[in-house]
């Protein structure tokens, strides 16, 4: 976790692993650490085949419908992903929103600006943050975030922005300060620190001789950090990027206190939404086993699976490009 | 002699600064500020997080509250069995994962090159470090908590050893991967086994390195709130047995901090501020307690 | 020691030292307590170039990276004295360091192709300080690539990386690249010393064409590199600069025992 994701490096081979006949021993050895490795496979070929068996009676009654319809109404027993899957997106785009440029410049401004001493100590203080249980973030976010925005930020919106044409679908809605911007600056506070200390590791890793060519030609630290330092490390900073997403996408704790639990789409902000995780959490317990229910929110999962899983194999797609 | 002279010669007509070089210089001027601002925004915010926990946290910290289990609203309840619930599905969740992430690293590092298998494998524990954990509260309820029809501590520290098996998988790798090649030799020199190689020398000198993988592990583990909540599910009272409901820190803190009674906030707050610093603790220890013996 | 230095021939040959480019005065320099340079004071000639040699940690690339104040991206590190360069010292902190970047370019050790394609690494330098039209970009990229020798070898793929090259083409397309901005002043930090003897001779055979376009001022540790490529040598030891003279005379009758003893080999 401390390094960056950039794509793994495989050192030359040392020995092969010849399972050399004359050992008994270590042929058991390859077995029995074979089998952990095996584990781990399992384990998440289980968790997505209980999602995909639990939730495929949900999907053989709704058929594709469930994708795209947004009602989630356990009274007359009808439900549709869209609502939950459009307040996930929409909340982790704007936690990378905000997220990922207040990342980038702090770790510009660690890496390039800040004097030695005082960035090594806001750097580990933001490396030790990334550390901090999501449920802290939801907490901080619920006592008060959420207050700020229904006492300060939504009210100034309304007031200033209430009868600007589009905007004002952006902002309207009751002033009680959960919804979908409260849920996203909550992820993006939780991301942040964790997104900074990756791009601060890969920063730091460029050749200094490389930066000093680009200093000696008589460029500004700007002009270093935007035409040199960034495109030597893109891959190592999409791939800190796509990690903070994955967080964000199947955050759950941070973002169930504070998005408002409703299953409704719209443009406003400040509307309460849903997450898949959040509603997850929230419905599962009231769920009778073998219910639709359950097995809709089976569906929400393999369906959250596949967005984590889609995020995780598009990084590596771009990173496997910048290295052919 | 030629310093007397170079005083009264002025300046050379190249220092003059062109529009293009005032610009380049308030570009990198306003690039400067908002990255300081981006810096100082964060610094505010994680700020703003520690000083409410502190404030909060410290207000409900009493010896009743370490010592009480919980307990209903305005008894004088405290957090103690959430507390060693907590402790109890950590380390089953760590004795669980250990063993099993070695053996996964140990295999990747030792038998992982090029082949299918091993690749998958890698791949797949990546996925599962960042799969939504909340999912994987669920995965475990439907193997582990449905079949036999009530939650359970040990469903609880399986849930977090699969959470914390991709870390000490990856870091057991890379650990291993830094072991010099003439180590190796040496042992094979000997005419040691293989997996004597392996156990006795490559583990044992990557062992700071694979011990601050096993930590962070723990740190990450002890304070998810969403693998528990499916799976051990909480309870009011004291349980130590792993086949029962249990208790632990971060679903206490999930109950109680959207309740309406004050004393129960008031432990959300603190039950927040010790798991926060237990999990800070950790990463405080591993990042200065071994970057000190390693250098 | 410096006194004797300005009563040398040397300096007496052409007392109107207007033709030095650089001229350093009682220059100290420090990493943080420890001083690496001690009241140096030379001059470099206009279109030549000097080497510095010296036992490495003797202070010759501290000097070197001091005229584009290369030092000033590190805290703790402090230079007094004066450098002057067309009427103003370098050391002073009020001085436009990218104009300052932009008029004294330099090369280091190890070829750095910037990530991006042979034209753009050119293009780079260039763009910071001036705005030229494609077509005008186009040539300035023929031109330093021609001076290096390079555009025959390189001019079907300008768009390629810059990392494909081999390590001489490198070094040479790094050396375009800060000739590329018209620099007054051009640094060389052991340029050669991780090329092949080839790609070296190459290198030292550019030295002799761009010397008459720029004061050059190079730093190696090869002695047969200075004695083949400059004009003047300046010998470093413990961070004093011991002696300088015309390459000729420093490698056939130099005056210090230190010197001798460096030059033939007896310590370094």
């Amino acid at each position: 976790m401390k390094r960056a994701p950039a794509p793994r490096t495989t050192p030359a081979p040392l020995q092969e692993a010849r399972a050399t006949p004359l050992w008994k021993g270590d042929r058991l050895f390859r077995l029995v650490v074979g089998f952990c490795a095996l584990l781990v496979l399992v384990s998440l070929g289980g968790l997505v085949l209980t999602m995909a068996f639990g939730g495929s009676k949900a999907f053989a009654t709704f058929g594709p419908e469930f994708v795209v319809s947004n009602i989630w109404n356990p009274v007359t027993n009808q439900y549709g992903a869209l609502a939950p899957v459009f307040g996930t997106l929409g909340s982790t785009l704007i936690a990378i929103l905000i997220g990922v440029p207040l990342a980038f410049g702090a770790a510009f401004w660690l890496t390039n600006i800040a004097p030695p001493v005082i960035a090594g100590i806001v750097g580990t203080a933001v490396q030790l943050l990334a550390a901090v249980p999501s449920i802290i973030f939801g907490m901080w976010g619920f006592f008060i975030v959420v207050p700020f925005m229904a006492q300060h930020v939504q009210p100034f919106f309304r007031h200033h922005f209430g009868h600007v044409p589009v905007i004002r679908w952006l902002v309207h809605g009751a002033p009680f300060g959960y919804g979908l911007l409260t849920g996203g600056i909550v992820l993006a506070v939780m991301i942040t620190p964790f997104v900074t200390a990756v791009m601060r590791d890969v920063f730091a890793v460029m050749p200094p001789m490389l930066k000093e060519s680009a200093y000696g030609l008589g460029a500004t630290r700007w002009e270093v950090m935007r035409r040199v330092i960034v495109p030597w490390s893109r891959a190592g900073m999409i791939g800190g990027v796509v990690l903070g997403m994955g967080r964000a996408l199947g955050e759950t704790m941070a973002v169930t206190f504070v998005i408002g639990n409703a299953n409704t789409i719209g443009w406003s902000l400040f509307a309460p939404r849903n997450t898949v995780a959040s509603l997850v959490a929230l419905e599962f317990p009231e769920s009778a086993a073998g219910s639709l229910k359950l097995s809709s929110l089976l569906a929400l999962g393999f369906i959250l699976m596949l967005l984590s899983f889609t995020t995780l194999a598009f990084a590596r797609w771009l990173l496997r490009e910048k290295k052919a | 002699m030629s310093r007397m002279k170079d005083t009264g010669r002025t300046m050379g007509q190249g220092w003059r600064k062109g529009p293009r070089a005032t610009r380049r210089l308030v570009t990198d001027r306003l690039a400067t500020a908002l990255s300081l601002g981006a810096t100082a925004l964060l610094v505010i915010a994680l700020a703003s997080i520690l000083w409410t926990l502190l404030r909060n946290g410290i207000a409900g910290l009493s010896i009743a509250a370490l010592i009480h289990p919980m307990g209903p609203p305005g008894t004088n309840g405290g957090l103690a069995n959430a507390i060693v619930g907590s402790v109890i599905q950590t380390v089953v969740a760590l004795l669980i994962a250990t063993p099993i992430g070695l053996g996964c690293g140990v295999f990747l590092s030792e038998f992982g090159r090029g082949s299918r298998f091993a690749t998958s494998v890698r791949f797949v524990s990546d996925v599962l470090l960042s799969a939504p954990s909340i999912l994987i509260g669920l995965f475990v309820y439907l193997v582990l908590v449905a079949p036999f029809g009530h939650f359970s501590g040990l469903a609880g520290s399986v849930a977090l050893a699969i959470l914390a098996v991709p870390i000490i998988v990856r870091t057991t790798e890379d650990m291993l991967r830094l072991v010099p090649v003439a180590m190796r030799e040496a042992g094979a020199a000997l005419g040691a086994a293989h997996w004597r190689v392996v156990l006795f020398l490559c583990l044992r000198s990557a062992a700071p390195g694979v011990l601050t993988g096993i930590l962070l592990a723990l740190a990450r583990v002890s304070g998810e709130t969403a693998p528990l909540l499916f799976t051990s599910l909480g309870n009011q009272n004291w349980s130590f047995s792993l086949d029962r409901p249990m208790a632990s820190l971060p679903i206490a803190i999930y109950q109680y901090a959207g309740a309406s009674y004050d004393d129960w906030v008031r432990l959300a707050w603190t039950g927040a501020l010790l798991v926060t610093l237990g999990v800070l603790g950790i990463n405080i220890i591993v990042r200065f307690g071994f970057r000190k013996k390693q250098s | 020691m410096s006194e004797a230095l300005h009563e040398s021939p040397d300096q007496k040959a052409d007392p109107e030292s207007r033709d030095a480019a650089l001229e350093v005065r009682d220059l100290d320099f420090y990493y943080g307590e420890k001083q690496a340079l001690k009241s140096i004071s030379m001059d470099f000639r206009k279109q030549s170039v000097t080497a510095m040699i010296g036992p490495s940690g003797c202070g010759k690339s501290t000097l070197l990276r001091i005229f584009n104040r290369m030092y000033d991206l590190y805290p703790g590190q402090k230079a007094t004295g004066s450098v002057m360069f067309d009427g103003a010292n370098i050391l002073d902190p009020a001085l436009d360091l990218n104009t300052l970047r932009s008029r004294i370019g330099m090369v280091f050790q190890k070829p750095t192709p910037f990530p991006m394609s042979i034209y753009d690494n050119i293009a780079f330098g260039v763009r910071l300080h001036e705005k030229l039209s494609r077509h005008e970009m186009d040539a300035r990229v023929e031109d330093v690539l021609t001076r290096v020798a390079l555009w025959k070898e390189v001019r079907d793929r300008l768009r390629e990386p810059a990392s494909g090259m081999s390590g001489g083409q490198q070094q040479r397309l790094c050396i375009a690249r800060s000739i590329a901005t018209r620099p007054e002043v051009l640094l060389l930090d052991e340029p050669t010393s991780a090329l092949d003897p080839i790609s070296t001779a190459r290198i030292e055979e550019l030295l002799d064409e761009l010397k008459r376009d720029f004061t050059i001022a190079i730093v190696t540790h090869n002695m047969q590199q200075a004695a083949r490529c400059a004009d003047q040598v300046a010998f470093f030891y413990l961070g004093t600069l011991i002696e300088m003279d015309s390459a000729d005379r420093m490698f056939t009758n130099p005056r210090q025992k230190q010197t001798q003893d460096y030059i033939t080999g007896r310590f370094g």
